[in-house]
């Protein structure tokens, strides 16, 4: 054991040094860096950027532009949810960007006017899009406020494409011995996939009520023309999640 | 919302165009004139005398009536005149408010929005406000009583006869609902303590309404438990009540009502205000909070200009992620902000606000316990939040006047400063640490100067901190006359060189250390429990350049500068 105590002496040194070089041994109760965490920050909801998620339903409200096409209320609506982008241009002025899902539902009244898709009467029956929509959007805020988000009015266009498009009805009883049948039909050609339009929004806090007026045609070309144009106007509630 | 008493008889009356709220700024005073010993009541002008300032200034002298009659003509809804301020509150409509621009005399019109004015409260589990009666307060709770003003020095202050007589001290607060019924202040009422009451929002006298926490905070100043032990240090005082915010349902205030109280203040002659309130980010940004940009920093920057000491507390923003710091009025230079200590190790709290002030100015300026019990209705309770922790401070800077009466109000908040216990060593935690009564002994020795406590080693690369032999002692521990001012810990560190009479009542003392840049900036603080004696290893490299490392144990500070 001896010839090893060289040894020994040499691996409580390299320990030694090994040490925490920093209030070794010592037990903090207290540690702030002010030089870091006292930065005013560029990232917040008034501040030079801002991030977050929001959902939101919206009705669709009014009626077609012709016989034919009579909707489901409160049915026929918008649920969507997505991601804003903020930057701030001045104290009351902002621009922005948001990125969102749209899950659009028309929910088509079963009576004997009907004539979208056909005058054929279901159970259940609805034409629906899933979009993928961008809307660049101006915003005026009122009233000084700190790092919130505050009382605003926003203004934007939006477009999107809807990745999903179907017309689908249920039957009861079903063909068979079914009890129902779904059927699915998958990217009607009369159905318009690109669609863009106006909005606006008016929020306080993570709260906004919402209108968006669509200015494409719901359905495309090659549509009957007997088709008639389906409401435009889409009225309801944004929840900021922040 | 809270403007909204105040629109009432406006929009009765005008209800043509959608108001907001406008704050209207003269260019002069002209032709007024003021008779002081008439405006001001006569302890406002004794304050003055006291402190060699001028009976009055032009910022006493009221608006004149000509500029102030064409506002209301146009306005009809004046909701404040600010003599301080040479201006107006008013609700307009942007029309209104344009021809207001026009009027003769007016400088400035600028919009006001009506915002919240949040109390430095961290509401306990059981909530705010009270539905039934509080629970009786365990031995534990009794401790905490005594221990609020006796390790602020109670004992010194009340063996020298200090109980704030002479003082009169405004509170600003959400309500005082009980305080004339409570028993804690029964004292107060017997002798006609309490000088006057305004409800800025209403605009009554009726104080007693609204919240409890201008109940709470005034306890912390002249409460008494039912065994007569005093939770607050200035008994003895006189007080004013002035309700300028609104709680619970009511929440929202405007700084206006601090303004107008200020001013009410001052003419009623308050020596100390104390505030337990705060604008955070509902309005203002961190950087914002400079002392000049909010009206109730100005307005307290001007009641400190007129001899009062303004008494405030940091906040309870420290543990939220988006503000952490001071809000204002606690950011003026010359408000003098508390933060909250834990009464068990005496350390900061992780609610309390930290400094420091924009501009790495600072804040705050003091600590002390930031949970205390108060009298609520119905009995008393134990609370937590930097509110209490500002009236601890008031009372006590009500006992330290009171012996140095003449002192100007800025003397005595450096003094005040100079009697923390960490003084002169300071962070952007704890301030100057809990002040202590002995730095104001009036009879006697003065405190002995600390003996130093550690030392610096350099090696290589490194400064060390090792503690003195004679520092690192734990005596033996002597059974204190009241369990109540026991130490709080089993650590028992504490040592012959602590000196202070408060040491009896506080825990181990942890070695505080910082590294400051070249311009005093304190770039990073640390506390550490003393568990042996080679404490502190720091790489010279992480010395900023220019800067230093200064480092406090047991009332001794010393610096070690960068090579």
């Amino acid at each position: 054991m001896r010839h090893n105590q060289p040894l020994l002496r040499l691996l409580a040194l390299l320990l030694l040094a090994a040490l925490p070089r920093l209030a070794s041994a010592q037990r903090v109760l207290l540690r702030a860096d002010p030089a870091t965490d006292t930065i005013p920050g560029r990232y917040g909801p008034n501040r030079a950027f801002y991030q977050h998620l929001y959902l939101g339903y919206t009705a669709v409200t009014g009626a077609a532009a012709g016989p034919g096409a009579k909707l489901r209320y409160p049915q026929s609506a918008e649920l969507f949810a997505g991601l804003r982008n903020k930057w701030r241009v001045t104290g009351s002025t902002a621009v922005g960007l948001d990125a969102r899902f749209a899950y659009l539902r028309y929910q088509l009244q079963q009576n004997s006017t009907k004539q979208v898709p056909n005058s054929q009467l279901h159970y259940r029956e609805s034409l629906n899009l899933t979009q993928l929509q961008l809307e660049p959007f101006a915003r005026l805020s009122f009233g000084r406020r700190g790092n919130v988000v505050g009382n605003y009015l926003d203004v934007s266009a939006w477009g999107g494409w809807a990745l999903a498009s179907n017309h689908s009805y249920e039957d009861r009883p079903g063909q068979g011995q079914g009890t129902r049948t779904l059927v699915r039909e998958v990217r009607p050609a009369y159905l318009r996939r690109w669609n863009w339009g106006l909005s606006t929004r008016l929020g306080a806090g993570r709260y906004a009520l919402l209108a968006r007026y669509r200015l494409a045609d719901t359905f495309s070309a090659s549509a009957p023309a007997a088709y008639p144009e389906l409401p435009r106007w889409l009225l309801g509630l944004e929840v900021g999640i922040f | 919302m809270l403007g909204l008493l105040a629109w009432l008889p406006a929009t009765a009356q005008r209800p043509a165009a959608p108001a907001a709220r406008y704050w209207v700024t003269f260019r002069d005073k002209g032709g007024q004139t003021l008779q002081p010993a008439t405006y001001f009541d006569a302890a406002a002008q004794a304050r003055r005398r006291r402190q060699h300032l001028p009976a009055f200034d032009s910022t006493d002298l009221p608006v004149r009536p000509d500029y102030l009659g064409r506002v209301r003509t146009l306005t009809d809804s004046v909701t404040l005149v600010s003599r301080w301020f040479n201006a107006v509150a008013c609700l307009a409509s942007p029309a209104q408010a344009a021809q207001l621009r026009r009027l003769p005399g007016v400088r400035r019109v600028e919009a006001w929005p009506v915002h919240p004015l949040l109390a430095a409260h961290r509401p306990s589990a059981a909530g705010p406000l009270p539905v039934r009666l509080p629970a009786p307060l365990t031995p534990a709770d009794l401790a905490l009583a005594r221990r609020q003003t006796a390790a602020l020095g109670a004992a010194e202050f009340r063996r020298a006869g200090q109980q704030g007589q002479g003082l009169r001290i405004a509170v600003f607060d959400v309500g005082f609902r009980g305080t004339d019924t409570h028993p804690a202040f029964a004292h107060l009422y017997r002798r006609q303590a309490i000088a006057a009451t305004y409800d800025f929002l209403r605009r009554a006298p009726d104080v007693y309404r609204g919240g409890t926490h201008g109940t709470e905070v005034l306890s912390c100043l002249a409460g008494q438990l039912p065994d007569s032990t005093f939770l607050g240090l200035a008994p003895a005082a006189e007080f004013l009540l002035a309700r300028t915010e609104q709680q619970g349902r009511e929440r929202y205030a405007e700084e206006e009502a601090w303004l107008a109280a200020a001013e009410w203040a001052d003419r009623h002659g308050a020596d100390i205000i104390n505030s337990s309130l705060g604008y955070t980010d509902r309005r203002y940004f961190p950087e914002q909070m400079d002392g000049r940009t909010s009206l109730v920093a100005r307005a307290a920057a001007m009641a400190v200009r007129k001899g009062m000491l303004v008494v405030n507390a940091a906040g309870n923003a420290g543990d939220d992620p988006n503000w952490r710091s001071i809000g204002t009025p606690a950011d003026a230079d010359s408000v003098l902000t508390v933060g909250g200590l834990d009464p068990d190790t005496f350390l900061h709290l992780d609610f309390s606000s930290y400094g420091p002030a924009a501009g790495g100015r600072l804040k705050p300026n003091l600590a002390a316990f930031g949970v205390a019990v108060t009298a609520v209705p119905g009995g008393f309770e134990r609370a937590e939040g930097t509110s209490f922790a500002s009236p601890l401070v008031a009372g006590f800077a009500a006992c330290a006047w009171q012996q140095q009466r003449d002192l100007p109000v800025m003397a005595l908040f450096d003094r005040l400063q100079q009697a923390g216990q960490l003084y002169p060593y300071f962070d952007y935690a704890h301030g100057y640490g809990l002040p202590q009564a002995a730095a104001f002994r009036a009879v006697g020795p003065p405190p002995a100067l600390p003996a130093p406590t550690f030392d610096f080693v350099v090696a290589d690369s490194v400064v060390s901190v090792f503690i003195r032999p004679e520092a690192a002692t734990v005596p033996t521990y002597t059974l204190p006359l009241l369990a109540a001012t026991a130490p709080q810990t089993a650590l028992g560190a504490v040592g012959p060189a602590a000196g202070a009479p408060a040491a009896a009542t506080a825990p181990a003392a942890p070695l505080y250390w910082q590294l400051r840049d070249a311009t005093g900036f304190i770039v990073r603080y640390e506390v550490l429990e003393v568990s042996q004696r080679a404490v502190l290893r720091v790489p010279l490299r992480q010395l900023p350049s220019g800067g230093t490392l200064r480092v406090h144990f047991r009332g001794y500070t010393a610096s070690f500068e960068a090579p």
